[in-house]
């Protein structure tokens, strides 16, 4: 009876004029998230501007410029072939936006299909999928995506593929997890008690309400896939061709010139760090203006 | 179907042996243990007796809505309209939610879906039971929002849950149920989660409009005040039995079964003689995790006997002799009960008879009577 005596969770006097620009409202005055919203315009405007804003092409140099410092013709000096590096951070922007965006949504597809299968019909099949999601779960992210790189062969969708396979299980569980406490909600039962079909129940009322964690989920997901492709990039598992400006393949072949030219490690890690910190920054803010219980 | 039957109407609904248990980690909750009762047409029953007594299962099994998998129904039969709704299929019960039966609940705030409007939702009840084309669904939705007396309908069909307040979202409710004319409503405690100016105003409407459509009504509540002015007829459970039943007046009148006369003491009353004291019913329910043995209301009971702790009584007529009459005006008065109190006792709250002694408890069981010596020594 809680939920009678509840007060508006809107501490002002504005109106409520529904979910969504109610949740929008409260992210506009939440600074960190703010910030964290810029960085990804950031980011994703690098990603899309990247040959208007990139002084040289990603793979241009001479071996005459090899290693220079940081200097103004060269913002972020030159790597080992004399390539730009500033051109190739930027280009790099690209290679992780899209990786990091399809490898989210090939995971939303395939962890949410068995979450909302598993939590929707429940039963042994909730039980069967349940317990493939928890092996998946039991293996650690990183290992899991070197396991079905190096299965799949290297390859930027194999890549894609091999991140989506680590966030999969995690979006599953999220959906299953919100559908269960769904089913047994008041106006679900009210619904069945209309006669609605279970299709519908799920398609209509229960997963457009399970909804905001998942949302939240997922841009916290894009913060850790960018990490992971560029971990495997790192590791020596990332795209075939070795020209491909990767902000994890350029870490490593600038391991080897640690002390002549440290720039080439700053800037593709700073560029991924500050990937990754916009998103993280974004995901909790949303997370706190979705659910307003969260707040203090 | 047998037609009219001097004052005795076509019987609507027959719940026989209800059986409803719940399997869960801690063990098996007993919470319907034998639920048998009628309901004609047009009639309107009130469910009375406290939190967890087993009225809300009751109800949710006859719809079988129980939470799954927990709850299941392990006998007895529930006849609507000639046809056993605990054999029917899943969706053949889907035909008959909705259309023909149709249920309040308790908590406006929560029972509708908070991301579609009023109106998607009411067009989705409509159109899942009839073949309407969306303009025809609509048209319905307003006429039956206006009919619940909310303003404005036209403008009011596009607004979210959020936008209404609790009396208005139980209006929507009262108008989704109502949209398909459906034969019988389940209103499980309606106006329990609405401030109490509201509460007369929407009991008020579901006792109008169930009449003009001449709807059968099962009204659960705790609230005797609401059933007094609501129902033709009364059943009054306790721990999952059915322990009185009786048209409100006889009920009213005489009540006959230790725990109605103890829920009809423990309720102020205007008409209450000055220092006449309120006696609430000692102790607390049993634990439903028991299999019922003896009469389930015995621990707390002041004229209990010794059979009570032994022996669950059925229901039997107040008056004996006489043909045995489910539904209508002329119901019969059923009681549960090895001994129950006089007129004179009920009227008292306590028993008077020279020389009874509530029959201690035998090993193992609690007595929950331990204080309400004291209480009686103040009243005298």
């Amino acid at each position: 009876m809680a939920v009678a005596t509840k007060t508006s969770p809107i501490a002002d006097s504005r109106a409520s004029r529904g979910l969504w620009t109610d949740a929008a409202y409260r992210l506009m005055r939440n600074g960190p998230a703010v910030l964290g919203l810029c960085l990804i315009v950031l980011f994703v405007s690098v990603a899309v501007f990247a040959p208007l804003l990139a002084p040289y092409g990603p793979l241009e140099g001479s071996l005459v410029d090899r290693l220079q410092p940081p200097d103004l013709s060269h913002l972020m000096g030159t790597d080992m072939q004399g390539r730009d590096e500033y051109s190739r951070v930027l280009y790099g922007a690209q290679v992780s936006l899209v990786a990091g965006v399809s490898s989210v949504i090939m995971g939303l597809t395939i962890g949410g299909s068995i979450g909302a299968l598993a939590g929707g019909l429940g039963g042994r099949v909730d039980t069967v999928l349940m317990r493939f999601v928890d092996v998946l779960l039991a293996i650690p992210g990183i290992l899991l995506a070197i396991g079905i790189v190096a299965w799949l062969g290297r390859g930027l969708p194999q890549i894609m593929f091999a991140v989506a396979m680590t966030n999969a299980p995690i979006f599953a569980r999220i959906l299953r997890g919100s559908l269960l406490s769904l089913r047994e909600s008041d106006y679900v039962t009210a619904s069945r008690s209309v006669g609605a079909s279970g299709r519908r129940l799920l398609l209509r009322h229960m997963l457009p309400n399970s909804l905001t964690p998942l949302i939240v989920a997922a841009t916290l997901a894009l913060a850790t896939a960018i990490i992971d492709v560029a971990g495997l990039g790192f590791l020596g598992l990332g795209p075939p061709d070795p020209r491909t400006p990767e902000w994890g393949t350029m870490l490593t072949d600038s391991t080897k010139f640690l002390r002549e030219a440290p720039w080439l490690l700053l800037f593709p890690g700073a560029a991924i760090v500050i990937s990754a910190v916009g998103f993280n920054l974004l995901g909790d803010g949303l997370r706190e203006s979705l659910d307003p219980r969260m707040k203090r | 179907m047998t037609a009219v039957r001097g004052g005795e109407p076509e019987t609507l609904l027959e719940v026989r042996d209800l059986l409803v248990r719940f399997r869960t980690h801690d063990g098996t909750i007993y919470a319907v243990n034998g639920v048998g009762f009628e309901l004609g047409r047009g009639e309107r029953l009130g469910l009375v007796g406290e939190s967890g007594c087993g009225k809300s299962v009751t109800n949710l099994a006859i719809i079988r809505l129980l939470p799954k998998p927990a709850g299941r129904i392990e006998g007895g039969q529930v006849l609507f309209d000639g046809q056993d709704l605990v054999k029917l299929s899943e969706s053949e019960l889907r035909e008959i939610r909705g259309r023909d039966i149709a249920m309040i609940f308790q908590d406006p705030m929560t029972s509708l879906n908070p991301v579609l409007t009023v109106e998607e939702q009411m067009i989705e009840t409509i159109q899942a039971h009839k073949k309407q084309s969306k303009t025809e669904a609509r048209a319905r939705a307003v006429e039956l929002l206006g009919m619940v007396g909310i303003p404005q309908p036209e403008k009011r069909l596009k607004a979210f849950p959020h936008q209404f307040s609790g009396g208005m979202r139980q209006r929507v409710m009262i108008a989704m149920a109502l949209a398909l004319q459906p034969k019988l409503m389940i209103a499980d405690e309606p106006t329990t989660a609405l401030d109490v100016t509201i509460q007369a105003q929407v009991l008020e409407l579901i006792s109008r409009l169930t009449t003009e459509t001449g709807t059968s009504l099962v009204l659960i509540t705790h609230d005797l005040g609401v059933v007094a002015g609501m129902t033709d007829r009364i059943n009054v459970m306790y721990a999952g039995f059915i322990v009185e039943t009786a048209t409100t007046g006889d009920l009213f009148d005489l009540p006959s079964h230790p725990y109605t006369v103890g829920l009809l003491h423990s309720m102020p009353r205007v008409d209450a003689k000055e220092g006449e004291p309120l006696i609430p019913i000692e102790g607390r329910p049993p634990d439903m995790r028991r299999e019922p043995t003896g009469c389930p209301f015995a621990p707390r009971c002041a004229w209990r006997v010794e059979a009570c702790w032994s022996e669950n009584p059925s229901l039997a007529p107040l008056a004996a002799g006489g043909r045995i009459v489910m539904t209508g005006p002329s119901a019969s008065h059923l009681i549960a009960c090895h001994n129950p109190p006089l007129p004179d006792e009920a009227e008292l709250g306590r028993p008077t008879r020279k020389g009874h002694v509530p029959a201690a408890a035998p090993e193992g069981e609690s007595d929950e009577l331990a204080s309400l010596a004291a209480i009686a020594d103040g009243v005298a």
